[in-house]
């Protein structure tokens, strides 16, 4: 557990660093992921030791933002004036989304699994 | 100060509040209405409501969970690393699909709330509400969005993407489950993949490839575009 967080807070702080260096317009922990993604394909063993820290982590996602997505309801009336253009979005967007790309996923996997 | 308004106290009563959430979730059979982002809140609202503690000092006590979304942003590589392998028969397939689908997805969140005339700070948090939320919270940064409301719009998301699929898998008639994970994980991010999971192991391992491919692709476009998808806007 202890080598997995080690090696997930080192690629993020080589991921913050680049970022920074270079003023990239991405966010430092996705390009950590990107550099950790190269890293494990090149089958070093020592990087599998990631595994339970990263299952501990991306199993309790819910846990992790909570206290943010709650601010949804505690600051409602921040938001409540875009109440249907959030509604809209959301709840619509969503279901178009699913059924665009569902039928678009029809299209490109014709063949039978 | 009191002892109730201590980064022990929030952080005790949130990791209460999600542990009988889980119990509830897992009692109703996981269904999604029951997920544990809506029920942990009923609690940690009355509380938080009754105990005169204000969200800002909640989020305060709480801070060091917001720190952990960082290395769990990274550590989505894992389950996209074990994912590779799968994607190897037919990535050409998977590569159009999620650099089509993932900017149909934003878009139709974006033009939506723009159409219901909200303004740029509310489309900017809306934007990323397909990917999963560490990734999501970062991307909103960079769309001057609000955090809140990111994070509750990518839970909601997820969601009504679970609670529809049945129903769009029924209406195209979809019987294959590389299919319903590929959806799933593009649209409804970690809650659609943990769905796509009970059609089984083969749907999961496609959505958690897609989940990790839309994050990724999304969290290095939409930055980058934002500038020029904000002046459109305005």
């Amino acid at each position: 557990m202890l080598d997995g967080l080690l090696i997930l807070l080192a690629f993020q702080f080589a991921g913050d660093l680049l970022v920074r260096t270079f003023d990239l317009p991405l966010p430092g922990p996705v390009l950590g992921m990107v550099l950790l993604l190269v890293a494990l394909t090149t089958r070093a063993a020592v990087l599998q030791r990631v595994a339970p820290a990263a299952n501990l982590l991306i199993g309790n996602l819910t846990l992790l933002f909570f206290p943010i997505g709650i601010g949804i309801v505690l600051e409602w009336d921040r938001y409540s004036e875009h109440g249907l253009a959030l509604l809209v979005s959301i709840v619509a967007g969503t279901i178009i989304a699913l059924l665009l790309v569902t039928a678009l996923l029809k299209l490109l996997l014709r063949s039978p699994p | 100060m009191s002892a109730f308004n201590t980064p022990l106290f929030a952080l005790f009563l949130t990791l209460a509040s999600y542990r009988l959430a889980w119990w509830l979730y897992e009692r109703s059979g996981r269904h999604p209405l029951a997920h544990p982002f809506l029920v942990a809140m009923i609690p940690v609202i009355i509380i938080l409501l009754l105990l005169g503690i204000s969200y800002r000092d909640y989020l305060a006590g709480t801070a060091v969970l917001q720190f952990f979304l960082g290395p769990a942003t990274v550590a989505l590589a894992w389950p996209l690393y074990r994912q590779l392998t799968t994607l190897r028969k037919i990535w050409g397939q998977v590569l159009v699909y999620i650099l089509i689908g993932a900017p149909l997805a934003a878009g139709l969140a974006i033009g939506l709330a723009a159409m219901c005339g909200a303004p740029l700070d509310v489309i900017g948090s809306l934007a990323p509400k397909s990917i999963t939320t560490p990734i999501a919270l970062e991307v909103s940064r960079m769309t001057g969005g609000y955090p809140a409301l990111a994070a509750g719009a990518v839970a909601i998301t997820g969601i009504v993407g679970v609670l529809a699929a049945p129903l769009v898998f029924r209406l195209l008639k979809v019987h294959d489950d590389r299919i319903r994970g590929l959806a799933l994980g593009l649209v409804a991010h970690a809650i659609g993949t943990a769905r796509a999971f009970e059609y089984g192991e083969r749907a999961g391992a496609y959505s958690s490839l897609a989940l990790g491919l839309t994050g990724l692709l999304t969290a290095i476009a939409l930055p980058w575009l934002w500038p020029w998808i904000s002046a459109l806007l305005q």
